[in-house]
């Protein structure tokens, strides 16, 4: 049987960025800031989310999608302040975009000015999934040592900002912000880097701060369009 | 689980591509893998057994090219081949570079039976 071959040389994954890309921008278009926040488990994503929505009050109109394996223990957490969605994989070790439309249009309205997505606990295969975020956040608690970002090229690679968390440990804890932050800038340079402590507050504010700045560009920007 | 889904999608577009170009099965399926894909070649090739099996692909062979990480420099515009993953330009050492291969999974050509076409009078 004679056979032929159809050269191609095309991204398996191209149907999937198109679709993130176009939610990414209906979502700009309508001022609504996604927030992709990642790390492995524990290392207090959902303590962050707390303390984010406490600070902000009724200032700004937010909603939470939170995924996990099993349970709706981090949903639970965040309901006394935003309208959250729990998403649950059902083994599955990330979120992806289908789950997360699904959850959009779960939750009370559509539109909201900043919108966090709380992935699944794990610093790898998060990293392959574009969620249709304007922002990836990778959280580090100091805690897991200094040595992850090189450990864990891709995640870093791809977030924009790392958040090292849990920083009244670092008395007790061989962690160093410095080397850290020079390891994950080899593998990005120009990561953006910030250090809070959620439980006490500390960088809470400057977090806050920086999330509403970078809304305040997608804003700009999309208004362009 | 990744790897699992990717394969799916792969052996769909493998038979988009078959029936587009009117094969009934294909000899083999050439794919490349970056080294920041994401994907374990290993796992993609086992994912592909198994999950071709009873499909136009079942007795196709997966050639797998692992690809090279390439950054280009936006600063001096030149193009680096990274060994591991330091992203720095190997010309003037700027961070500022932008990856322009080797994070992707594509399917780069699929080797598929050529029936004959039998022109009607």
């Amino acid at each position: 049987m004679p056979e032929k071959t159809i050269v191609l040389n095309h991204d398996i994954q191209a149907d999937r960025r198109k679709a993130a890309s176009d939610m990414r921008e209906s979502l700009a278009k309508q001022g609504t800031f996604v927030i992709n926040l990642v790390s492995s488990p524990g290392s207090g994503k959902t303590s962050l989310l707390e303390a984010t929505c406490q600070h902000w009050g009724n200032r700004w109109k937010v909603g939470v999608l939170v995924g996990d394996l099993a349970t709706d223990r981090d949903a639970k957490r965040l309901e006394p302040f935003v309208p959250v969605r729990q998403l649950t994989t059902g083994g599955a070790c990330h979120l992806e975009l289908t789950l997360v439309q699904r959850g959009l249009s779960e939750l009370p309205s559509q539109r909201y000015d900043f919108l966090f997505i709380e992935n699944v606990g794990n610093l790898v295969c998060p990293a392959s999934h574009d969620l249709a975020e304007h922002l990836r956040v990778v959280l580090l608690s100091t805690t897991e040592g200094d040595d992850k970002p090189g450990k864990y090229p891709k995640m870093f690679r791809t977030s924009d900002l790392m958040v090292i968390s849990k920083c009244d440990l670092l008395p007790y804890v061989p962690f160093s912000i410095q080397s850290v932050t020079d390891d994950a800038r080899l593998i990005r340079a120009d990561l953006d880097v910030l250090t809070v402590c959620s439980i006490r507050g500390e960088g809470i504010a400057a977090w806050c701060q920086y999330l509403e700045d970078r809304r305040q560009t997608m804003v700009a920007a999309s208004v362009l369009l | 689980m990744h790897e699992q889904s990717l394969v799916k999608s792969l052996l769909r577009q493998v038979d988009e591509v078959l029936i587009e170009n009117r094969g009934s099965w294909a000899s083999s399926v050439e794919v490349e893998i970056g080294p920041l894909s994401g994907v374990e070649a290993d796992l993609v090739r086992s994912a592909f057994e198994q999950l071709s099996a009873g499909t136009r692909c079942s007795n196709a062979t997966l050639l797998i090219q692992l690809s090279l990480l390439v950054v280009r420099c936006r600063d001096c515009l030149s193009e680096s081949r990274l060994a591991g993953f330091v992203f720095r330009c190997h010309h003037c050492g700027s961070g500022n570079v932008q990856v322009i291969s080797g994070d992707a999974l594509r399917l780069l050509s699929v080797t598929m039976d050529s029936p004959v076409e039998i022109e009607h009078a």
